[in-house]
């Protein structure tokens, strides 16, 4: 009666024994993130003439001033200036691009497109869990801690569900009951109790147990400060989680806010303001974990891109190619990966968007089974036939 | 339940007359007037009626599970759809006092624009979500406000953008809570006409020398055809053309809907396959009418419908019904929502409580007495704050979404038995004394009885009695652990 027999909990035997890998940190972009102007391709005249308003200006445009101008990587790429706290990383050769990819769905709906994306499939049919679940479900590493996956926030991501139950954690210091020490005690026994059969309620004790082991009030990153955002939090929470070693194997977090339809502004904005918050985040976190990265693999991702022209809102309207970044101790990194399909007459597709030439599986399953030692990606993608590029060295 | 207006009277002139007496207000003089404790005992229910009774209501208060077992499943629905005759007066008075609530868009603007005296930012969206609280708590009109939710959640709009922190407001009361229990189409095109849609879905940057596909794309996907209802990419952006100059005025006017002829696209459109003629503000409205009765519409809202009653994955069969009722009735939210009810509720499968349902469902359980204020943490860290889901389609309704995330579920069970929630008082004491005999054993019986519709086994009872005295309880901290680990417990999250 009181645990839940309805409880749709699939279980099979994981196809694969390894020792685990590295640490993952899948960073989703939700909403749709502008790469264009993210990555900027300043070395593409049709770019500026798609975006008189929006683009941001070459780097040796000497009209504006420095801190608006595309800050260059190779010489047909560049980043946007609030991009710009990742140039250590990509000097470091820590942190790879790969630009003009995505998933082959064409709906330009965030919220099919996302749904497609988290469960690693082609359309509805696949299967319901998502790629990280049916990762975790796929290999056994000989973990059984409940911080084996975690979903940074208040609920736990798509692409985390399946057979093997996984929390969500917003913030480390709130994770515990308040009270005195002897109501506590009863408590403590009698949610033992009535959780005695659920493996969910089960793994939430024994992760109260751990965190309260932790000395979250003093954790002081030791090179570098975290924004003072929730992502940052979320981002610093998984430092302090790896370096605690309670058995972190994945860690899923979501920066929401991209889908700039209006006024999303160019070199200052909206969408400058979220660059700065990921960029921030992101070098923050390389720097704290310098000591770690031989064994981290951060990957970004986004729905889908935005349409190449600005619309005349001074926003962008729903696109399709989009742009990941890799950043780890084994990545072939200060470089742009991938084809690039141009954005002149001709190569945009559809109403007029960046096609896409990489799909976004090809880069996970490189991560999953160069870094992550699980090679059963036919299940994890099903269907899908992944091609190399040489992400992961 | 109903209060006649003799009642009522003797209750108004006893409020004013303790108001007068104490230092409490009104409102909680007559909360604690009409505050409803119930003063018969309440009875096990078998499972599909402590079911039915927690799909139609928050969770059933013990004075809505008698009054279901008195009339039985079906003149409830009726009675609970027929919400306009259900007295409120109790819910109602609560509110009495949030001003905003009844404010046009320029006066709420005055409240939270610094320019003005007095201004207070956070005042207009602090009292719709309090309200929104109080009434899913106090309300009578259950069935009513789950539709309200139902509809803010299919509408959602994200009081973080920009004006939303009060243009929602009116959006509230004009279009979600005007028609939640009306017709759809008549939801729609108010919904088209709400500033704050427009504004939201960045319709009031949609114009002729370049269209905004944003709201046109919603429009289709989330608000009428859904994703798979067979429209394309042009689709989206004849739409936009039509709906160029569906704006919001400014300044002194703010909030009121306009169409700008000016920047309105005259060419000719085709949206599936319908030719559009030039004809102003009649194009969108032509379309609107297409959308609102094509079938696509009326699988998609009853699908929602039905996911949000009786099951994350709802019979087909029972969908196709709904939805022929949605076609022949014009879109009668009403008629669709009593074949869903009536022939949905005996193939109900268990559905994980979503926060909001969740903390509802305990305080209504247990009459709690709240002014909703120590509750607004624990909805932002259970992730279910009202109005805070920043995209369009709403917070989630399948059971996966929520699950996870126990520890705020814990926290707050905890926190609430043990009177630890500021202006939050439970009544499980008065509570047993009508409904237990003041044994241990009973009184655990009885509160699983209220929280989970029926006694649990002996042996799983005395089990976690045993358990939580062997930790050194006493009886009276027994009864409140048990009450707390029962909201906490796995059997509790799903309704």
């Amino acid at each position: 009666m009181l645990t839940q027999i309805w409880l749709p909990r699939l279980s099979f035997a994981p196809v694969n024994t390894a020792p685990r890998g590295d640490t993952l940190v899948v960073v989703f972009l939700r909403g749709a993130a502008d790469v264009l102007n993210m990555v900027v391709p300043h070395g593409e005249e049709a770019y500026y003439q798609l975006r008189p308003s929006l683009g941001i200006t070459r780097p040796d445009d000497l009209r504006k001033k420095k801190e608006e101008r595309t800050v260059d990587l190779d010489g047909f790429f560049g980043f946007h200036p609030n991009m710009s706290p990742l140039l250590e990383a990509w000097q470091s050769e820590q942190l790879a691009i790969i630009h003009a990819c995505g998933a082959p769905d064409e709906s330009r709906s965030h919220f099919k497109a996302m749904e497609l994306m988290e469960r690693g499939v082609d359309d509805e049919r696949g299967p319901a869990s998502g790629w990280i679940g049916r990762h975790l479900a796929t290999l056994n590493t000989g973990n059984s801690s409940p911080l084996r996956a975690v979903g940074m926030g208040t609920r736990p991501q798509r692409s985390l569900s399946g057979s093997v139950p996984v929390s969500a954690l917003r913030s480390i210091a709130d994770f515990h009951l308040g009270g005195d020490q002897r109501a506590l005690q009863q408590m403590r026994v009698a949610l033992n109790t009535v959780y005695e059969n659920d493996v969910l309620g089960q793994d939430t004790l024994s992760i109260m147990d751990t965190l309260q082991k932790l000395n979250v009030q003093n954790y002081q990153p030791p090179i570098t400060n975290y924004p003072d955002t929730e992502f940052g939090l979320a981002l610093k929470q998984t430092a302090m989680l790896i370096k605690a070693e309670v058995g972190l194997e994945v860690s899923a977090i979501d920066l929401g806010g991209w889908d700039t339809h209006f006024a999303q502004g160019s070199s200052a904005g909206l969408m400058p303001n979220l660059m700065k918050d990921l960029a921030e985040g992101l070098a923050a976190f390389h720097a704290d974990m310098a000591d770690h990265m031989s064994k981290l693999t951060t990957v970004t991702m986004s729905e889908f891109g935005r349409r190449a022209s600005e619309n005349g809102s001074l926003g962008t309207d729903h696109g399709h190619g989009s742009m990941m970044m890799v950043l780890g101790g084994n990545v072939d990194g200060g470089k742009v990966h991938g084809q690039w399909p141009g954005l002149g007459e001709g190569q945009l597709i559809g109403p007029g968007d960046l096609a896409v030439t990489t799909d976004y599986r090809d880069i996970l399953s490189e991560i999953l089974t160069k870094r992550l030692n699980n090679s059963a990606t036919n299940e994890i993608f099903p269907e899908y036939q992944p091609k190399s590029l040489n992400v992961i060295l | 339940m109903t209060l006649s207006r003799r009642d009522f009277l003797k209750l108004g002139a006893l409020v004013t007359a303790s108001a007068a007496l104490s230092s409490c207000s009104p409102a909680q003089a007559y909360r604690r007037l009409a505050g409803d404790l119930p003063t018969v005992p309440w009875t096990a229910l078998p499972a599909s009626d402590f079911l039915a009774l927690n799909r139609i209501t928050f969770g059933a208060r013990v004075e809505e599970r008698a009054r279901f077992v008195e009339i039985g499943l079906q003149a409830y629905i009726e009675e609970q759809l027929d919400f306009a005759t259900i007295n409120d007066l109790s819910c109602d008075l609560q509110l009495s006092t949030f001003d905003t609530l009844k404010m046009e868009a320029n006066e709420l603007e005055g409240i939270s624009n610094q320019l003005f005296d007095g201004y207070d930012r956070e005042k207009v969206p602090n009292e719709l979500r309090q309200a929104t609280f109080l009434r899913q708590l106090y309300s009578k009109r259950q069935l009513y406000e789950v539709m309200v939710e139902f509809w803010s959640d299919h509408f959602n709009i994200f009081m973080d953008k920009e004006k939303e922190f009060f243009l929602k407001t009116v959006d509230d009361r004009q279009v979600i809570r005007k028609h939640a229990l009306g017709n759809f189409r008549d939801l729609v095109r108010a919904s088209a006409h709400s500033p704050a849609m427009m504004i939201y879905l960045d319709n009031q940057a949609n114009e002729k020398s370049h269209p905004n596909e944003n709201y046109a794309r919603e429009l289709m996907e989330l608000h009428t055809l859904g994703v798979d209802g067979g429209y394309s990419q042009k689709d989206v952006m004849e739409l936009a053309r039509c709906l160029t100059g569906w704006n919001v005025k400014e300044h002194f006017w703010l909030g009121d809907f306009v169409f700008k002829e000016d920047i309105h696209d005259t060419g000719e459109k085709n949206i599936l396959g319908l030719s559009v003629q030039p004809s102003g503000i009649k194009e969108a409205e032509q379309v609107i009418e297409m959308l609102v009765t094509h079938p696509s519409t009326a699988k998609f809202i009853c699908t929602k419908l039905a996911r949000r009653f009786i099951a994350d994955d709802p019979p087909a069969q029972l969908i196709e019904k709904a939805a022929q009722t949605f076609l022949n009735t014009n879109g009668d939210i009403k008629s669709v929502l009593r074949v869903i009810l009536l022939d949905g509720l005996t193939l109900a499968q268990p559905k994980y409580k979503r926060p909001v349902n969740f903390l509802l469902s305990a305080l209504r359980m247990l009459n709690v007495e709240t002014d909703g204020i120590a509750l607004h943490d624990y909805l932002v860290r259970m992730g279910q704050l009202y109005f805070n889901w920043p995209t369009p389609d709403g917070y989630p309704d399948y059971s996966e979404a929520w699950q996870g995330n126990l520890m705020p579920r814990w926290q707050f069970a905890f926190a609430l038995i043990r009177d630890e929630l500021k202006n939050t008082k439970h009544n499980l004491n008065a509570l047993l004394d009508v409904s237990s005999t003041g044994i241990l054993q009973d009184d655990v019986d009885a509160i699983t009885s209220l929280l989970l519709g029926a006694p649990l086994e002996r042996l799983t009872r005395d089990g976690i009695i045993d358990s939580v005295r062997a930790a050194g309880a006493t009886e009276e901290e027994t009864r409140q652990i048990i009450a707390a680990s029962i909201i906490a417990s796995p059997a509790f999250q799903w309704r």
